[in-house]
């Protein structure tokens, strides 16, 4: 009984072999975690095969996408501020044209670029 | 004789309190003994209920995940199989494996990032570091079937949103494996420490009568010697299909939740284990129109979430919004009705004890 008890207030200095370990952490952002891909990250548009039809904009739960004019036609721009990467704009695309890169980099103190232009949409983030 | 002076204070615990994240309540103290505790919630209300009613059900399925933070998959579960049930929906055999999979992850999840808050309560921090640090191996197998870490937006009507991988499949083999070990160590370092055991035993403790009267459900009512799970009694997906038993202990204090929870832990790792040994081949969704329309009527289905019994009462006009919807979440009756009364007669050092031994979640609770 009496050796029960002082193996229950001895055997949690087991912690103490964290001492010798490396940390857990990561020093972000010099180190990042490898990706594993399949990260739903910015949004990348491929202006060719954009319709223009703007399901994307009316599956958007958070009213993230609105359409602007661009080259003479509409095309969709993103709000980074609402958006909440849910994909729900890629999987319901007709066209394939939206896609949610794996780029994850956004953090801003600029509330307008936040919002994301057609020409931006359509270069790889980035880069 | 001397008339004694009564004299009270009134302590305030929380809502910036460490130990009770988001949650509110005005605490009178007579020395060191807590003669009434008063809760304040709404300090995390953001209308789900009223926001579900603007929105289509795949909208909605993304929405769910913000009612728990730590507990993402089950709100899914719930969300979805009441659109199903009202709709009579078809789901593939591998959808329904894989939405285990994962809610079973989201519960191991919850509850060891439950040991890391207790812990923390307890003002043994190493735990609370080594415990999130393990939750971050679960994170990182959310980010690889589902694309994202903390809200997974993966469940959707007819299935779920991605197909898993064998890479996961391997990867998630090799945390079970890992977090098999880790319990282990737990046991040394926390649950066998002699001062978790003195600071939890005989404390908050509650009958069998007193947990159906006020509502409580999950580890929380199973601790008090119940056998009552959702999963057992009124099994959905392919429960019925797996081997696993409800946990139970009959001492009904904070000792025997957080051993509950523990237990729970180890049993959800057969679970997983079962599921993705047993995972059959095929299609894992099947398509449905994002204006899907569920029929009128109304249905109620209950989930065991990580807390205990998550609910979703929905009715339907007919049109692609839902009419109403009402969500019976866990964590309302844990700790706005089960706290109260266990925290009265406590000491104050028991009350983030007692408030984290009942796991409850404030974003659960107002939301």
């Amino acid at each position: 009984m009496v050796l029960d008890q002082l193996r229950r207030v001895f055997e949690p200095f087991a912690l103490l072999k964290n001492l010798f370990k490396k940390p857990m952490t990561l020093q972000f952002p010099y180190e990042v975690l490898p990706e594993l891909g399949g990260y739903r990250g910015r949004h990348m548009l491929d202006l060719e095969k954009c319709a223009g039809c703007f399901i994307c904009a009316m599956v958007c739960p958070n009213k993230a996408i609105f359409p602007v004019e661009f080259q003479g036609r509409k095309y969709p721009r993103v709000d980074l501020g609402k958006c909440c990467f849910c994909q729900l704009c890629e999987e319901y695309c007709p066209q394939n044209a939206i896609k949610l890169t794996s780029y994850a980099m956004l953090v801003t103190t600029d509330k307008e670029s936040a919002v994301i232009t057609p020409e931006e949409l359509g270069k790889m983030p980035g880069h | 004789m001397e008339e004694r002076e009564i004299s009270f204070a009134t302590l305030p615990f929380g809502p910036q309190h460490p130990a009770s994240s988001h949650f509110h309540a005005l605490v009178k103290v007579e020395g060191e003994g807590v003669l009434e505790l008063e809760p304040h919630p709404g300090y995390l209300h953001r209308g789900f209920e009223k926001l579900m009613e603007y929105r289509t059900h795949p909208q909605n399925c993304v929405l769910v995940d913000r009612i728990c933070v730590l507990d993402p998959f089950a709100n899914e579960l719930g969300y979805v199989n009441a659109v199903e049930k009202l709709g009579n929906l078809e789901v593939p055999e591998r959808g329904r494996y894989i939405r285990l999979i994962m809610t079973e992850f989201g519960r191991i999840q919850s509850h060891i990032t439950w040991i890391g808050i207790m812990g923390m309560a307890l003002g043994f921090d190493s735990i609370c570091r080594i415990a999130w640090g393990d939750r971050e191996k679960i994170i990182r197998l959310n980010e690889m079937a589902t694309g994202g870490r903390l809200y997974p937006c993966y469940f959707c009507l007819g299935g779920t949103r991605r197909d898993i991988s064998p890479e996961f499949v391997k990867l998630a083999f090799e945390t079970l494996n890992y977090l098999e070990e880790q319990l282990d160590f737990y046991d040394r370092v926390f649950f066998n420490n002699e001062s978790f055991i003195t600071r939890t035993k005989g404390v908050g403790k509650l009958t069998a009568k007193e947990a159906i009267e006020l509502g409580a459900t999950g580890p929380n009512l199973r601790a008090c010697g119940i056998d009552y799970d959702v999963r057992k009694d009124e099994p959905y997906e392919v429960y019925p299909k797996v081997n696993f038993r409800a946990i139970t202990r009959v001492e009904g204090d904070a000792y025997a939740r957080s051993l509950c929870r523990r237990d729970e832990i180890a049993e959800s790792i057969s679970i997983v284990r079962q599921l993705l040994r047993d995972l059959p081949e095929g299609p894992f969704n099947t398509e449905v129109n994002p204006l899907y329309a569920a029929p009128k009527g109304e249905c109620y289905f209950c989930v065991e979430a990580a807390r205990g019994e998550l609910c979703f009462h929905m009715v339907s006009d007919g049109s692609p919004f839902p009419y109403r919807v009402k969500v019976r979440g866990p964590s309302f009756s844990h700790s706005l009705v089960e706290f109260p009364r266990l925290a009265k007669g406590a000491m104050i050092a028991d009350i983030p004890v007692i408030y984290w031994s009942l796991d409850p979640c404030p974003a659960d609770m107002d939301r």
